[in-house]
């Protein structure tokens, strides 16, 4: 035993060791074979060497030795404006591994300072965060796709391939021809769809921001589609936080989108009887969709889930009101009624072309609801009525039992 | 990973990284596992100095979890040398390695060196609770009750609401000290957690208790009990202060209830501004009532029973001791159906005054305006907690005014197996922090005792003077 330890202290210290262990030495000397676990055998004398081969502060001399230069600079840096301090504290976090995004501009440097709490500083950090990080993979997989058809493209020339087809290629201005001059009748003849832009108040700038995108998916959904819409944007301000986010998304598209755009509000435009508000919060229940009818969709995202906003404003203008059956053909499962305005137009654009519910509420998200309703509904209601009573008893029973509980608890205290 | 007990040299720190699944991560998740598994520090200078060998550099994250460890085994030195080769690394430092250095020199004998830290946070940012927390007990512990202090009302001037753990170290550190400044500020807390409706939890009220008792020459005593039903202190026979609010706070509270709840943003939302005028008007020719319904509330006690029955045994209970009544619901209860039948409505309007609201309208806002305009007496029913509407004010102060109205407003129904109702009485007495001079009144909670806001403890700590 005295021997062997010494052998083994001399292959430890000699750093023979890997090399011992890639020729299946050490599976003979230690039956447990992980890099260090041969410790049973030498605790003692491995506990009183590891100053003498290991220094464990070693690194403390590498870190504080190659610093002088970096020292230096820091001195020089006195009173640093709160802009800059903000940027080097966030440097600081990303270098502490938080989320927090590599490259900031100074103008989201502005509303990161402004942010009017910590946590809000955390959730607008890891925003651009994420948002850095989709941009980045999204430029990645672009210069796949144009190495990929570079390549692609190669080996055409190589095998010197000409296509013959009758027409020339001009999908796009074609299609988009195509598409305008529907819209353009639609503008005519077609039925009005009002999106309602008095909600900016009631959004924070993200949210808005997110309205107009909702609005720019809309909008292109409507033109591609067999029959438009006529899309009105009531209430709407020029220079409005709405306004600026519509440009950045159009650019000068925006000047010639064959919408109509007005500040007047609808009840000015349209005859009262004929306007429906739609909400989610209205009581009434939409049954058919109503081709002499016109529509209203709120232009609102609301995350904070503010109820009853837009029903309160039908309320003032004494509209009617009415929301999308959802209960009726969807079990629903989790999340709120109220849906994106993309989603809205793509169900309205369904229902006004084939009257079809069930093809209509395909749009709704699906992680929302389990499935369609297939039973004619007052059996399903009889049954859930039945799953109702059973679950009501069920709590009845238990708060007796509780409160029998309690009662004798009572008694034995007293 | 499992961290391994002892140092490692360069070579098996290589081969356990290259058998890792992902070997650029590997120091991140190794360093991960040793704070977990609370290794020896020696095992983490190992790989740090592999690391700095291999690398020429350290990463800060890396330092910032060696750092952590360092902390948790509250290694004073290597702090120290930590903060030194970070301060010249780096120009400046963020918040996650503050937080680090000042709770792990706080608990050293080299506290003072935290509250430079402390500075130097503030020149940058604000400084979290937990800092204050750090700095203010180990300034405590060490006696320094003046320091603490000072922090202490700094922390509360810039809005951080301290702990229940530092607010119990006062009194733990206080104990059998002298000085009326001192006192001055011990009471000055427990004011605090009166304003806040803070309640303490076991063993904090036992700090507070031992404190008292703790004071030379002034011979307080100390007694757990339950207060009467009455309000009484079975201990010292005092008269706890009973929650009415004062004039100024009630009618403070029914203008806040009319403009934040009733109106808030859009009147429309709850209500409609005619229909608001109507009840305005109904409630005013009626005044005042003894106890406002929420009829539809109170129509679901039973679920077995027909609603309009439901109301009506409330009704009639409430009727019996000649009280003015008024019922609030929705005009679909108008309309004869399975649940709501004509002749039963009938007969309950002769006992009650009924006002009906639009089906979309909200009828606890009715419920809420009703009861402040009737005056002080007036109480309502509903097994509603009313958190929405809470949650509708604006500033903390109304809220707490709120829950107090509440409490000695609200009578609660609970369905019991006899036919009768198990009526849950409004608190006569507020539970608060309170005092009379000679004697303190101090609600605590059990630890583990689930809360919720509406939810006040039952238990007391009686505290008097015997002179």
């Amino acid at each position: 035993m005295q021997s062997a330890n010494v052998l083994l202290r001399k292959i430890v210290r000699s750093s023979v060791l890997p090399f011992a262990a890639q020729h299946g030495m050490k599976k003979d000397l230690f039956p447990l074979s992980r890099t260090l676990s041969l410790s049973p055998c030498l605790k003692q004398d491995n506990s009183c060497s590891p100053s003498e081969k290991l220094d464990l502060d070693a690194w403390k001399k590498v870190m504080k030795s190659g610093l002088q230069e970096v020292s230096e600079t820091v001195s020089e840096h006195k009173e640093l404006s709160t802009l800059a301090a903000a940027r080097e504290i966030l440097e600081m976090w990303r270098l502490a591994g938080r989320s927090v995004p590599e490259n900031i501009s100074e103008e989201q440097l502005k509303t990161f300072v402004e942010c009017p709490s910590k946590s809000a500083k955390k959730k607008y950090l890891k925003y651009l965060h994420l948002k850095e990080l989709y941009k980045k993979n999204d430029k990645r997989k672009m210069e796949e796709k144009r190495e990929r058809r570079l390549e692609t493209e190669e080996q055409a020339a190589k095998t010197d391939e000409t296509k013959r087809n009758s027409f020339i290629c001009l999908w796009a201005s074609c299609m988009d021809r195509a598409y305008n001059w529907r819209v353009a009748q639609s503008m005519i003849f077609g039925q009005p769809l009002v999106f309602d832009m008095s909600y900016e108040k009631e959004m924070s700038v993200r949210e808005v921001a997110n309205t107009v995108r909702q609005l720019v998916l809309s909008e292109g959904c409507n033109r591609r589609s067999v029959d438009p819409f006529h899309i009105h944007f009531c209430n709407f301000k020029d220079d409005s936080l709405y306004h600026k986010e519509f440009i950045k998304h159009y650019r000068e598209a925006w000047g010639k989108l064959l919408i109509t755009v007005t500040d007047q509000c609808y009840t000015d435009v349209f005859p009262k009887d004929k306007l429906i508000y739609l909400t989610a919060d209205s009581p009434k229940v939409m049954k058919t969709f109503d081709h002499d009818k016109i529509y209203i969709v709120g232009s609102m995202v609301d995350r904070s889930i503010k109820t009853g906003v837009s029903l309160a404003r039908a309320k003032r203008l004494g509209l009617e009101t009415a929301a999308l059956p959802l209960e009726k053909y969807l079990l629903w499962n989790t999340g709120a009624k109220n849906l994106t305005l993309d989603q809205m137009m793509h169900i309205l654009l369904t229902l006004k072309d084939t009257g079809d519910w069930k093809k209509a509420l395909e749009f709704v998200p699906k992680r929302k609801y389990c499935g369609f309703v297939s039973k004619p509904v007052n059996e399903l209601k009889k049954t859930l009525n039945l799953i109702n009573t059973l679950k009501l008893g069920k709590r009845q029973e238990e708060v007796r039992r509780q409160f029998a509980k309690n009662y004798s608890k009572k008694r034995t205290q007293k | 990973v499992q961290p391994p007990e002892k140092p490692l040299q360069a070579e098996e720190w290589n081969r356990l990284r290259e058998s890792f699944r992902s070997p650029e991560i590997f120091e991140e998740v190794m360093f991960n596992s040793m704070v977990k598994c609370n290794s020896p520090i020696d095992v983490a200078k190992s790989l740090l100095t592999h690391v700095a060998k291999s690398n020429g550099d350290i990463a800060y994250n890396l330092l910032l979890k060696y750092l952590a460890l360092c902390v948790q085994q509250g290694q004073t030195s290597e702090i120290q040398d930590m903060y030194d080769i970070m301060k010249t690394r780096f120009r400046i430092l963020e918040s996650g390695a503050y937080n680090l250095f000042i709770r792990g020199l706080s608990n050293s004998d080299q506290w003072r060196m935290a509250l430079t830290l402390l500075e130097e946070v503030k020149k940058i940012m604000t400084p979290s609770r937990t800092n204050y927390e750090s700095c203010i007990k180990a300034a405590s512990r060490h006696q320094e009750m003046n320091l603490a202090f000072e922090l202490y009302h700094e922390m509360l001037a810039k809005d951080l609401v301290p702990t229940l753990d530092v607010l119990q170290a006062f009194f733990d550190y206080s104990r059998s000290m002298k000085g009326a400044d001192l006192q001055k500020e011990l009471f000055g807390i427990l004011l605090y957690l009166r304003e806040n409706q803070i309640y303490p939890h076991k063993t904090f009220m036992r700090s507070i208790k031992l404190w008292f008792e703790s004071i030379p020459g002034e011979n307080w005593r100390g007694h757990l009990t339950n207060i009467k039903d009455s309000g009484q202190c079975p201990v010292c026979n005092t008269q706890l202060e009973d929650s009415d609010l004062t004039e100024e706070e009630y009618n403070n509270l029914r203008e806040r209830i009319i403009r934040d709840v009733i109106h808030g943003t859009d009147t429309f939302r709850k209500t409609s501004p005619q229909e608001f005028e109507a009840f305005q008007t109904f409630v005013e020719n009626r005044l005042p009532f003894d106890i406002v319904i929420d009829g539809l509330n109170v129509s679901h006690i039973k679920p077995r029973k027909m609603q309009c029955e439901n109301l009506f045994d409330a009704v009639s209970y409430l009727a019996k001791e000649n009280a003015r009544l008024l019922v609030l619901g929705r005009k679909h209860m108008l309309i004869n159906s399975s649940n709501w039948k004509r002749e039963i409505m009938k007969e309950m309007q002769n006992k009650a005054d009924f006002f009906f609201a639009e089906n979309i309208s909200e009828d606890d806002a009715f419920l809420l305006y009703a009861t402040l305009r009737s005056g002080k007496h007036c109480k309502f029913v509903t097994r509603d907690f009313l958190r929405d509407h809470k949650a509708c004010l604006s500033d903390s102060v109304t809220r707490h005014l709120f829950r107090k109205w509440q409490r000695g407003h609200q009578i609660v129904f609970s369905p019991s197996f006899v036919s009768i109702f198990i009526q849950q009485p409004a608190f006569r007495y507020d539970c608060v922090v309170q005092t009379t001079g000679d004697t303190w009144h101090i609600p605590y909670k059990d630890i583990f005792e689930e809360k919720y806001s509406f939810q006040v403890p039952r238990k007391w700590l009686c505290i008097q003077q015997k002179l």
